[in-house]
């Protein structure tokens, strides 16, 4: 089951039009699980990897992904191998992702962008890496095109997806 | 002289790699009799789930089994990712053992040109499954690697990885198969080669010996044709293929290989039909065709 918590204040009609596309794409259910305050002592623009720490979890099962989604922006982050601009961080096989709307002006109208960037997110929380394949949702998400593609897995994504959420139910 | 190279003494609590397996830790070292004989056994779990494995102390070095790489190494790695050696093995039967072997063989810099390569590879066409399954295990053993190695996330291992090999504000560039051909003098050698083959063919061990690797070759091309998407380009070399192989050095190729062929190929047919020169000819003129 994937949990939507947002951080803001989204429009319930994108909420729902995103867990739709959520469970189009993983096959498993996906709901709506309230809205959370960002913790204190955080300040925007929010350092990925410590804010995801930070936040509180909602009830849910061990096999569970939780989704955060929050409109203001996320620092870029600082790699060996250079800055990375961030829109989303979610730890490999972790049990959560988050997912920034920032770059995207009208929710309901870039709600293709949101999505794509929260299945990539959620993708890596159930294993999956980087994919080849530029109209995959694992393509790096910092890519040229990455926004302009659609909600989709290509095979080798979508395959090893189903696997990884089949093994992991409880 | 084969330098030998010096025993790996493992304590308990290294981190070390299993090729192909990923990032392990030694959870002991312990003497066991086996068969009558006291040998000392290296357990180690993997990281990733867990699994436990037990080696031979003996056996370590030529299993492959070494230390996590160090810093040096993983700056390594990422000069060779920046560098612009981008050029892919067209031959799938070469490009798969080489991996294979790389993958076998454990080394970090081994896995990061099976990444690389096949990534170069996959922007002339899409990779065949199994190209793809392997492009998977060698990146998730490389980002293993690195994130144990720098002691970082596995997934800002990844992405540094990626940040390298998918710049940012870098359209994904797009190959041509005539950018990663060999020099044309290599293919003459090869067409030699096979006309010395052809002439050695009279003998009917080196005629059965042919057929069937041209057998092989033929399946891994129709999996790699397969697996292309852009059928405007395969089809083209498809027909190609048959009419090439029409002049003289057919014909001695054609001699040899029904002697040896027909017999053991057609046992189940009556005798006469399988000694009538029409038919053997037609056949190695296509094997023959396949393997060019």
């Amino acid at each position: 089951m994937i949990r939507l918590v947002t951080l803001d204040a989204y429009d319930p009609k994108v909420v729902d039009r995103l867990c739709k596309v959520l469970y189009t794409a993983f096959g498993v259910g996906c709901e709506h699980a309230g809205d959370m305050a960002v913790p204190a002592g955080q300040s925007e623009p929010f350092d990925a990897e410590t804010l995801l720490a930070a936040l509180p979890s909602p009830r849910a099962y061990a096999d569970d992904k939780v989704l955060y989604l929050t409109q203001r922006k996320l620092k870029p982050r600082s790699l060996l191998s250079g800055e990375l601009p961030t829109a989303g961080f979610a730890l490999q096989n972790g049990p959560r992702a988050l997912v920034s709307s920032a770059g995207v002006k009208d929710p309901e109208a870039g709600l293709k962008i949101i999505a794509r960037h929260a299945m990539h997110q959620l993708g890596h929380t159930w294993e999956l890496h980087h994919c080849l394949d530029p109209r995959c949702a694992m393509y790096p998400p910092w890519t040229l095109n990455f926004d302009a593609g659609d909600t989709f897995f290509d095979t080798f994504c979508r395959d090893k997806s189903e696997q990884k959420i089949r093994l992991a139910k409880s | 002289m084969v330098e030998t190279p010096p025993p790996l003494t493992l304590a308990v609590g290294d981190r070390v790699v299993y090729p192909n397996q990923g990032v392990c830790r030694v959870t002991s070292v312990e003497s066991k009799e086996v068969a009558g004989q006291t040998l000392t056994f290296v357990t180690m779990k993997r990281e990733e789930d867990g699994a436990v494995v037990m080696v031979p102390e003996a056996k370590v070095r030529t299993i492959g089994i070494r230390k996590v790489s160090t810093r040096a190494d993983v700056e390594r790695v990422f000069s060779f990712l920046r560098s612009e050696s981008d050029k892919a093995n067209l031959d799938w039967k070469q490009r798969a053992r080489t991996n294979v072997e790389r993958m076998s063989q454990g080394g970090l810099l081994g896995l990061a040109e099976v990444v690389k390569g096949l990534q170069v590879l996959s922007e002339l066409r899409p990779l065949p499954t199994k190209e793809r399954e392997l492009y998977d295990n060698a990146r998730h053993l490389l980002v293993a690697e690195l994130s144990a190695g720098l002691g970082i996330a596995e997934v800002d291992a990844e992405d540094s990885v990626d940040l390298v090999l998918f710049p940012p504000g870098r359209e994904r560039p797009k190959r041509t198969a005539e950018e990663f051909r060999a020099p044309a003098g290599d293919d003459e050698g090869l067409e030699l080669g096979d006309e010395l083959l052809g002439l050695g063919g009279d003998l009917e061990v080196a005629g059965e010996g042919e057929a069937e690797p041209a057998e092989g070759e033929a399946e891994g091309e129709a999996e790699e044709a397969e697996a292309e998407e852009a059928p405007a380009k395969a089809k083209p070399a498809a027909k190609a293929k048959p009419e090439k192989p029409a002049p003289a050095k057919a014909k001695p190729a054609a001699k040899a290989k029904p002697a040896a062929k027909a017999p053991a190929k057609k046992a189940a047919k009556p005798a006469p039909k399988a000694k009538h020169k029409a038919k053997p000819k037609a056949k190695p003129a296509k094997a023959s065709g396949k393997k060019k």
